[in-house]
């Protein structure tokens, strides 16, 4: 017996997607929604929120597939309409109250891996730096956007997102070895777990 | 000594220092340990895996993109690609499944009974997924049986052959055995759902014709 669905390039699945086939829609969903959900959380710093607005980007993604003519990566121009639905969403609510009165999110981790550890200090000093912060430094230095393309994707310049960006690392620095130091208080040895 | 500012550090992450610059970080060591740390951060955030979405996101998107008229439920014959197939490639097919050896028969004279043990005892066994791929390899023992046959009868120069509902019938209620023990193993299962009722509906039709037939005989 042959396997058609094994057998089925993503070309073909995002065709039959586009046609409204909802198992062709489900593989899909299957094979990019850890890396949507990643994005997506670390922009909108809530799981709730992040749930919303990760629904929000499938469909977004799902209702535009017919437009989607393979002149990009598929996975990149998903992530770009995962990346503008968490960012509009987050624009349209008034969250920031919300994340005032909230605890700093808990991103489930292994708790016996060290590697685990790290990344929990790591997302949850993200879910604690502001707004403009957070959104430059996850497309920066999480997700390897380029100036340029933090710029379209926020509408501010380049110059703006290299400077929010060194702000931003320059935080999550201080909100990492504790203390919001300059340089010479802190050294390497603090980054250490 | 004025040390480098925190943001000058996390600029020369990954921008060349001007010579004061490098200069500096030459002779102070806590300003090197500190751009060693923020490069060591910036390697980290780079390395942050991706995120699994909490239980039960698909169902919920699933049940929104139906809302939106996203999805779109097709029949038994549409998912399989038999829409545009000729009239008789179905029937042929059911034939190409029956003569197979896959133990249809029974279900000719036993409407009521189950396809036999060797369809429904591995099923009781099965995990959630093992009961969906059950179906998904229902579905491409059909489709196979069509490209098996459309091969055979392109071979022999083509031609129409004489429906036989008895036989269709007989492979259609395999495939509602399997879907309903596929069901059993996932009942919540909107795609298993869906494909049992398609399969119920064509298997139902079928015995319409196989009664209609019988009239006719008598």
């Amino acid at each position: 017996m042959t396997d058609a669905s094994a057998g089925q390039t993503e070309r073909q699945l995002i065709r039959l997607a586009a046609e409204g086939d909802a198992r062709a829609i489900r593989m899909l969903y299957e094979r990019y929604a850890p890396r949507v959900y990643a994005v997506v959380r670390r922009i909108a710093a809530d799981d709730d929120l992040a749930q919303d607005y990760t629904q929000e980007a499938w469909i977004r993604a799902i209702r535009a597939l017919p437009t989607f003519r393979g002149d990009a990566r598929f996975s990149t121009w998903l992530h770009r309409i995962a990346v503008n639905a968490a960012l509009q969403s987050l624009r349209k609510a008034d969250t920031r109250s919300k994340r005032e009165e909230d605890e700093a999110a808990d991103v489930p981790i292994d708790p016996w891996n060290t590697d685990s550890l790290l990344q929990k200090r790591l997302e949850q000093a993200l879910d604690t730096l502001p707004e403009g912060m957070r959104e430059v430094l996850i497309l920066h230095d999480v997700e390897g956007y380029t100036h340029d393309e933090i710029g379209d994707v926020l509408g501010v310049t380049s110059g703006t997102s290299k400077s929010q960006l060194f702000k931003a690392r320059a935080k999550m620095r201080a909100l990492l070895s504790g203390v919001a130091g300059t340089a010479g208080e802190q050294g390497a040895e603090a980054w250490s777990i | 000594m004025e040390h480098l500012t925190i943001e000058t550090l996390a600029r020369l992450v990954d921008e060349p220092a001007r010579p004061e610059e490098t200069k500096h970080l030459a002779l102070c060591e806590a300003c090197a340990s500190e751009l060693a740390a923020l490069r060591a951060q910036t390697e980290s955030l780079a390395a942050l895996p991706e995120i699994m979405p909490p239980l039960g996101d698909w169902r919920v998107l699933e049940a929104k993109l139906r809302s939106e008229g996203l999805v779109r439920d097709l029949g038994l014959f549409q998912k399989l690609g038999l829409a545009r197939t000729p009239s008789w490639m179905p029937a042929a097919a059911a034939v190409v499944l029956f003569l197979g050896g896959t133990g249809f028969g029974a279900a000719i004279t036993n409407r009521g009974a189950p396809a036999g043990p060797q369809s429904t005892a591995p099923l009781a066994a099965l995990s959630v997924e093992g009961a969906a791929n059950a179906v998904r390899e229902a579905e491409q023992e059909y489709v196979s049986a069509v490209s098996r046959y459309r091969e055979v009868m392109e071979e022999q120069g083509g031609g129409d052959v004489t429906t036989d509902p008895v036989t269709r019938y007989a492979a259609l209620e395999h495939l509602v055995s399997v879907s309903q023990a596929a069901v059993r193993q996932a009942p919540g299962d909107p795609f298993l759902n869906g494909f049992l009722a398609s399969a119920l509906a064509e298997r139902d039709a079928a015995a319409r014709q196989v009664s209609a037939n019988r009239d006719n005989w008598f």
